[in-house]
């Protein structure tokens, strides 16, 4: 089969100048110096609202002596679908079950937080946090110590008046 | 058959010996029937109440585990009458039961929970306070929380009726009746009170050694043989390439449902970490690693190189593949004499409810299948000395298995070549030429002969580390290179090929995970 040749017109000048495309383009870009509903955000002086089925980085309950509140029952790293919980359980010196290692690694955590849901005594949560820069990949293992010093608040999905959601 | 009795259970009609309890005849269309206080090898009190199921024509629900069939009977196990009852009673276990699964050990494994959920109620009516005993300290390696139990009173009549050492009873009644040991009596002293862990349905009685350690669906259950030669049957519950605990497996023909502290205790060593990783050469200074193939090569060469009968050392610690796979290699080199070495206890602990099963005086799992093949146990009763004449020998030495711990670092120091084949290196292996890594029990597949002769197989349970392999492979294809026997693949094939006459027709089909009594009996004597 011969090749044909199809010969393109080209097109019109006033379909293919810019111009037009430009001052639409800068119509919009005055149009918002002009409107008063700002678009940028002063971060970090001002704070992104967070919606309230956002889940951060985790936080461990404690006791108000100190402890913290899980007892090593083993269902959050059994329910953990990225498989980012480790933990080894035992008994402290008052013979109460606890956690001897417990850590999560927040780069393998996926936020589904279902090991909040999961969780028998209200100890772990997720948390209403998003800034987790750390300058090296390791401190991203949050181990137990870091988990309770955690300071930010829980997620709006746990509510405390109501920990079984009924 | 005249003692036949045909009932209908559930709408299936069944055949089952006159005799039979209503529980046993369900189990045999697949209902289990739920149940605390029964356990087939101890007496039914019938006083959990659970197992009532309706017998059409009784007045009332009959416990299923004390009932006899009779003939014609039509028993209902689902019915809505069989199972108000079994909501209910579930119902009382409750009101008293802490539910503080996530700190229960028996979590995951425990019948209450099983059954709860299967046929409890949704929520619980309960609005009294719960009574609270907390936990006792029964000795041994059992801590009894009163809390959980359900007074089934398997753990009294195991140690009354099977070990026959009345050692606990229940105290109080009512609701405040408790299990407690006699004063300060407590469990020490006895054998066998890991059982009772075993067959308490729920979280009230739980081990020592294993409290807290794992949870129950985090175990892989593999079955294996317990070390010794007793050969209890046993499933390794590993984690982490761990073995975290050791349980006994029903073998009706060996240990029922039973098993020995003594041997419950003794996993320990399958996971130490100080192994041997790869194959050594050392026959030229130094310790230098090498590769399978090479290794096996190397020593090929050094044995047409060095001259002088051959001494070898086994252990009783090794599968009868390995012991004959030794013996081939034995033979290949020229022949020579075998020795093993075990350890012994004074005398043998029965199991007085079950007298065929005691914690055997041989220590070791498989003093039967070295003795079949024409070992000799050498040593004393500790499992030390009896190697005089081969630490100095000046031919060829071979060691399958044994550390010689005892041994000073000159054994055989004088041998032309000398191989230790084994797990963990000790002094005495420092003047090995060459060292082969190979697996433990825990780590590859084979067989062990019991005192009786019954050879039972056990299975791999975690991963061998670095380069080990099973010792019937590498003894086998250097054996094959010198023209005995030939290489194998699988310890499958390498049991077929053994050439033992007490072996000879048993395949591993055969042998399941029941195991097989050997074609002669070969009694253990003593040295």
């Amino acid at each position: 089969m011969a090749i044909s040749v199809k010969v393109m017109q080209r097109p019109e000048p006033e379909s293919t100048s810019y111009l037009r495309a430009a001052l639409s383009g800068m119509a919009l870009t005055f149009k918002h110096m002009v409107n008063p509903a700002k678009v940028t955000q002063q971060y970090p002086e001002e704070m992104t609202e967070l919606s309230p089925r956002w889940r951060g980085t985790h936080v461990m309950e404690q006791h108000a002596d100190g402890r913290p509140k899980c007892v090593a029952c083993g269902l959050c790293p059994t329910v953990c679908p990225a498989n980012c919980i480790r933990l080894v359980g035992g008994e402290d010196d008052q013979g109460n079950r606890y956690p001897i290692v417990y850590e999560i690694d927040e780069f393998r955590c996926i936020f589904c937080g279902m090991c909040q849901e999961v969780c028998p005594v209200e100890a772990i949560h997720v948390g209403r946090h998003f800034e987790n820069a750390e300058y090296t990949r390791d401190r991203f293992v949050y181990d137990l110590d870091r988990l309770m010093e955690q300071d930010h608040p829980s997620t709006l999905l746990w509510d405390p008046s109501d920990p079984s959601s009924e | 058959m005249a003692d036949m009795v045909n009932v209908t259970i559930d709408g299936n009609e069944v055949s089952v010996p006159k005799g039979t309890t209503v529980l046993e005849a369900a189990k045999t269309i697949g209902t289990e029937v739920p149940h605390y206080c029964y356990h087939p090898g101890m007496s039914s009190p019938a006083m959990c109440r659970l197992c009532l199921v309706e017998v059409e024509g009784a007045p009332k629900p009959m416990p299923g585990c004390v009932t006899t069939v009779m003939e014609g009977q039509v028993i209902h196990t689902q019915s809505d009458q069989a199972l108000k009852n079994r909501r209910g009673v579930l119902e009382f276990y409750l009101v008293n039961h802490p539910l503080d699964c996530p700190i229960c050990d028996m979590s995951g494994e425990c019948n209450l929970q099983d059954y709860v959920h299967a046929e409890g109620r949704e929520q619980g009516r309960g609005i009294e306070p719960k009574r609270v005993f907390g936990r006792d300290d029964f000795g041994g390696d059992v801590l009894f929380y009163g809390d959980r139990c359900v007074m089934c009173t398997r753990c009294v009549r195991f140690m009354s009726e099977v070990e026959q050492d009345h050692r606990l009873t229940v105290v109080e009644r009512g609701n405040r009746s408790v299990i407690d040991t006699f004063f300060e009596e407590g469990l020490e002293g006895t054998h066998w009170h890991g059982n009772i862990v075993d067959i308490c349905p729920v979280g009230a009685l739980v081990s020592k050694d294993f409290l807290h350690k794992a949870r129950a669906w985090d175990l892989a259950h593999t079955p294996s043989i317990c070390d010794c030669s007793q050969g209890c049957n046993i499933s390794l519950h590993t984690r982490d390439n761990l073995v975290q605990r050791i349980k006994p497996r029903e073998n009706l023909d060996v240990n029922a449902w039973w098993l020995s502290d003594l041997c419950r205790m003794d996993y320990e060593w399958m996971n130490r970490g100080d192994r041997i990783e790869a194959p050594l050469d050392r026959s030229k200074g130094g310790s230098k690693v090498l590769g399978w193939k090479e290794a096996l090569e190397s020593i090929l060469r050094a044995t047409e190189r060095s001259e002088g009968s051959v001494k070898a050392v086994a252990s009783a610690r090794a599968s009868n593949e390995d012991l004959a796979a030794f013996k081939r290699l034995v033979k290949g080199l020229g022949g020579g004499e075998i020795v093993y070495r075990s350890p012994r206890i004074e005398k043998d602990i029965p199991l007085k409810g079950f007298p065929q099963l005691a914690v055997r005086r041989d220590r070791a799992p498989n003093t039967t299948g070295a003795n079949i093949m024409g070992m000799i146990r050498v040593g004393d009763d500790s499992a030390t000395g009896g190697l005089e004449d081969i630490a100095g020998h000046d031919g060829i030495v071979l060691v399958l298995g044994d550390a010689l711990e005892d041994q000073p670092n000159t054994f055989g120091a004088n041998a032309k070549l000398y191989v230790y084949v084994g797990q963990h290196e000790s002094a005495a292996t420092t003047s090995a030429h060459f060292v082969l890594p190979t697996t433990t029990k825990a780590e590859g597949e084979g067989t062990f002969t019991n005192y009786e002769g019954r050879v039972q197989r056990f299975w791999r349970a975690l991963d061998p580390p670095g380069m080990a392999r099973p010792a019937w492979l590498v003894l086998g294809a250097l054996a094959a290179e010198l023209g005995c026997g030939e290489v194998v693949r699988s310890a499958a094939d390498s049991f077929a090929i053994m050439g033992v006459d007490a072996f000879a027709g048993i395949t591993y089909a055969d042998i399941g995970d029941r195991g097989t009594v050997i074609n002669e009996i070969v009694l253990v004597t003593g040295v």
